[in-house]
């Protein structure tokens, strides 16, 4: 049972325009860099929610990074879709913008033993169509989700049975506590379809000219292919009625994402790379909020060549400029970290997982002392400096360019040699995914987040069978906790295992954890309302935008 | 006569787009990178058995001879086939997309056209004046200069600083297209400019040399009946072939100006499925552009002897 997703978005958009602007360096992340003035990452202060609007709003104009490929979620899942249909799709459970979860579209949970999950649908709901939402709806939205071939079936590994018990209705049954699962129905694996319109479009659902089959605030007008999408407050809504009328999405990359804010031709967008929110930083008429997102930047290591060792993996940490990374790779808009999953993985206990993040800053920490060069030096004479070349293997991102040479310069400070090994990002991806494509490295340097607001998605890749366990880390007694942590319901006692296999995770260096990347609102500052932490994706956002003043 | 040359340029048209339509499929099929890892979801997604019901669900699992017969079979079914990215059909991807794209052709050629034949003749007219020279040396600039720099310029200034224009999307409307197209039009256009010129004036120079212009002149017909019917009218083949060919290519270069714009053209659509190796709907735009390309250049040789009665007499 696997949670995490990619951020391909950031990554490929910056990519695209990069791959046909850079021959003459000129691309938008480039010029973003030098466009604001880099924040201060130690500062930066990370909040969940702005200010509440007070006033109503006729329409908005929204940028995503690009066109959704498809807005059925269970075929096509990115951000950019996401984005779109978190304020169209209503899910079981509701994200709040504060990373915590609660029953939404499901009224009440109950939980008779820890393998049972007893949901009792909302009552007072329709779909855009008009129609009633029924039990019925919701257990064929769930089994098509858990359907192979859609996206998030791996969410519903530890099912059993799900089954209508009532009117209202439904028990799901497991193999397994998992205490994961009502996450997921607060993200993908949770929105309720319109069975009858999701069947009558067929392979059609989700492309430009279909409807929504949903039952949120806002419903689809329309889709453009390759031009814009446009929601609509939904009249006959269940909940609170949202004060802007209507959000016209439109797509663009890079330095036309930039532009189209600075002209104020677009009023917002949530930036999904911290170089475009830094190259609009202190510009007039924009407000920038950074929120708590799980995102966060890694080195992962593999077992080819001297990384291979645990030592060399800590000296490397230690020796690593993060607040140089935050610096000259991000416009400050990162913050150097010591764990590999950002502070929006806090769904829970959120005190003891920052006392426990703070803890870890010692072998991670954010600017090397003297101490930390004197330490990792002494984990290499320990282990013995590895004779060839450490290759790091990155693609021509900005960001990532400037990792690479900072993890290269980390290597020479502890005596190592360090080799850059640049692909092109098609290519890149597939690093992820081929042992043999990453049979040449020795590190990548990657990014990851994790859709659901638990630590606990993500320390599964540390597991001694994980496919992302590209290190061969084995520990029998890490690999017991993180199963038990994965079947514990009570959330203190698993937040109590998740610091433990995460000090476990990071002392082995597993993957080397580098900085947390915030999610970023860039918005006019006539506006105000959505949320700004990473919650926007799975929360219905746009219901909360409204003008600043009434 | 006319009917089996007309039969004869279309087979060799055909014949065209079949020998492109595989190159095109080969050179996307061998670009680096693995389409599976795009359509199978997420990066946890990435395991061996996932990408492997990938591969064979989308029959990339098949050897490059087979996937290409199986597309041509359904292409000459009029089925373009589903985009691998994007649920929806090829066809459906490049039709609202493709006026887009048209329009902003049209737009820089009517604007590389009218600027850059105007400037020719003003430059032949005025032969070794510094309007000459000044018409010379301003085109070259402007030719030497790439669109997406062009472009980048153009936007900081008109766009960004001056707000004049609007500095993404396409517009809706005729006027409102107008304004958004204007800068992406130009920045395409700048490059074509010093060409046209170039060519106007070099054809209205050898036309002005022919004989018969000087035996108007010494009748004493009006210079500027001169310039208009002898020497433009004879020098309007190399112009037209060159607009042609000059507009031709752009139908396959506004890759780069739809980017900096934040257009959603037949550019960006290519661009990003070569990027997610989404066969489908690559194969068919880079065949829209050769399509595009040979129709245009067609067109071109047909309207020539229409144009010049000297070419005509010289095929028959």
């Amino acid at each position: 049972m696997t949670t995490t997703r990619t951020i391909s978005r950031p990554l490929v958009a910056g990519l695209t325009a990069a791959t046909l602007l850079t021959a003459a360096g000129c691309s938008g992340a480039d010029t973003a860099a030098t466009g604001g003035e880099p924040a201060d990452a130690a500062k930066l202060k990370l909040s969940a929610t702005t200010m509440a609007a007070k006033g109503q709003l006729d329409k908005a104009n929204w940028l995503l990074e690009d066109e959704p490929d498809s807005l059925d979620l269970d075929t096509q899942g990115t951000s950019a879709g996401r984005v779109v249909l978190t304020n169209v799709c209503e899910r079981l459970y509701q994200l709040q913008p504060d990373m915590t979860t609660k029953p939404f579209l499901a009224e009440k949970a109950a939980t008779p033993d820890d393998k049972t999950l007893v949901l009792t649908v909302r009552d007072g709901v329709t779909f855009h169509d008009g129609s009633k939402l029924t039990a019925d709806d919701v257990l064929w939205s769930l089994k098509r989700h858990a359907d192979p071939d859609m996206e998030q079936a791996d969410e519903f590994g530890n099912v059993k049975s799900m089954k209508k018990t009532g009117d209202r209705e439904i028990t799901i049954r497991f193999k397994a506590p998992d205490a994961l699962f009502t996450k997921a129905l607060a993200g993908d694996a949770g929105i309720v379809w319109n069975k009858e319109q999701v069947t009558a479009a067929g392979k059609d659902f989700g492309t430009p000219g279909q409807g929504d089959a949903c039952s949120g605030p806002y419903a689809l007008k329309g889709w453009k292919s390759g031009d814009s999408i446009t929601i609509e407050r939904y009249g006959k809504y269940w909940g609170d009625k949202p004060l802007t009328r209507q959000v016209v999405f439109r797509w663009a990359s890079d330095s036309a994402l930039v532009n189209a804010l600075k002209t104020g031709a677009a009023d917002g967008t949530y930036a999904e790379s911290p170089n475009t929110a830094s190259a609009l930083r202190s510009t007039k008429g924009l407000d920038q909020h950074y929120g708590p997102s799980t995102a966060s930047l890694v080195l992962i290591p593999t077992a080819r060549g001297g990384l291979k060792d645990p030592r060399i993996r800590q000296a490397l940490s230690l020796a690593l400029d993060r607040s140089g990374i935050a610096k000259s790779g991000y416009g400050g808009l990162v913050q150097p970290w010591a764990t590999p999953v950002g502070s929006g993985a806090w769904g829970y206990e959120k005190a003891e997982f920052a006392a426990a993040q703070e803890k870890l800053e010692g072998s991670a920490p954010a600017t090397p002392s003297a101490d930390d060069l004197a330490k990792a030096k002494d984990l290499v004479k320990d282990a013995g400096a590895p004779s060839d070349p450490i290759v790091i293997g990155t693609d021509s991102s900005q960001g990532r360019t400037v990792v690479a040479n900072a993890v290269r310069s980390a290597l020479q400070r502890v005596g190592l040699k360090g080799q850059i090994k640049t692909v092109p990002t098609a290519q890149f991806e597939e690093f992820y995914s081929d042992p043999a494509a990453r049979a040449d490295i020795d590190v990548l340097v990657g990014d990851w987040y994790i859709s659901k607001a638990d630590p606990m998605g993500f320390y599964d890749n540390g597991l001694s069978d994980s496919a992302n366990n590209w290190v061969g880390f084995k520990d029998a007694t890490y690999d017991k906790k993180v199963r038990q942590a994965l079947s514990t319901l009570d959330d203190a006692k698993r937040a109590e295992l998740a610091i433990d296999v995460q000090k476990r995770f990071v002392d082995a260096g597993v993957w080397i954890p580098v900085a947390q990347v915030p999610s970023a609102l860039v918005i006019s500052d006539k506006l105000t309302g959505p949320p700004a932490s990473q919650a926007y994706l799975y929360y219905p956002w746009a219901a909360g935008l409204g003008a600043k003043k009434g | 006569m006319l009917a089996s040359r007309l039969l004869r340029r279309l087979a060799g048209l055909v014949a065209t787009l079949f020998a492109a339509s595989f190159v095109i499929f080969a050179a996307v099929y061998a670009a680096p990178g693995d389409p599976a890892v795009f359509l199978a979801g997420g990066r946890d997604k990435l395991t061996p058995e996932r990408l492997a019901q990938v591969r064979s669900q989308y029959h990339l699992d098949e050897p490059l001879v087979v996937q290409y017969g199986r597309w041509l079979w359904d292409c000459v079914h009029f089925d373009l086939g589903r985009s691998f990215k994007y649920s929806d059909q090829v066809a459906d991807l490049i039709t609202s997309r493709f006026p887009t794209t048209l329009q902003l052709v049209v737009y820089a050629t009517v604007l590389f056209v009218v600027l850059g034949v105007g400037a020719g003749i003003l430059a032949a007219v005025k032969r070794s004046t510094w309007i000459d020279s000044a018409v010379v040396g301003g085109t070259t600039l402007a030719a030497s200069v790439p669109s997406f720099v062009a472009a980048i310029a153009l936007v900081s200034l008109f766009g960004v600083q001056l707000g004049w224009f609007p500095v993404t999307g396409s517009g809706e409307g005729f006027t409102g297209t107008l304004h958004h197209l204007t800068l992406p039009a130009l920045s395409l256009a700048l490059g074509a400019l010093a060409i046209i010129s170039r060519v106007t004036r070099q054809a209205m120079a050898d036309a002005a040399a022919s004989d018969h212009v000087e035996a108007a002149r010494a009748s004493g017909v009006p210079e500027r009946d001169i310039i208009r019917r002898h020497i433009l009218r004879n020098a309007l083949g190399p112009i037209i072939t060159m607009c042609g060919l000059v507009m031709a290519g752009m139908l396959a270069g506004t890759v780069v100006v739809e980017t900096a714009f934040g257009i959603s053209g037949i550019g960006s659509l290519l661009v990003g499925a070569i990027n997610t190796h989404d066969f489908p709907v690559a194969q068919a735009v880079l065949l829209l552009m050769v399509t595009g390309y040979i129709v245009v250049t067609t067109l071109v040789d047909v309207v020539h002897p229409l144009l010049d009665p000297r070419v005509k007499e010289a095929r028959a």
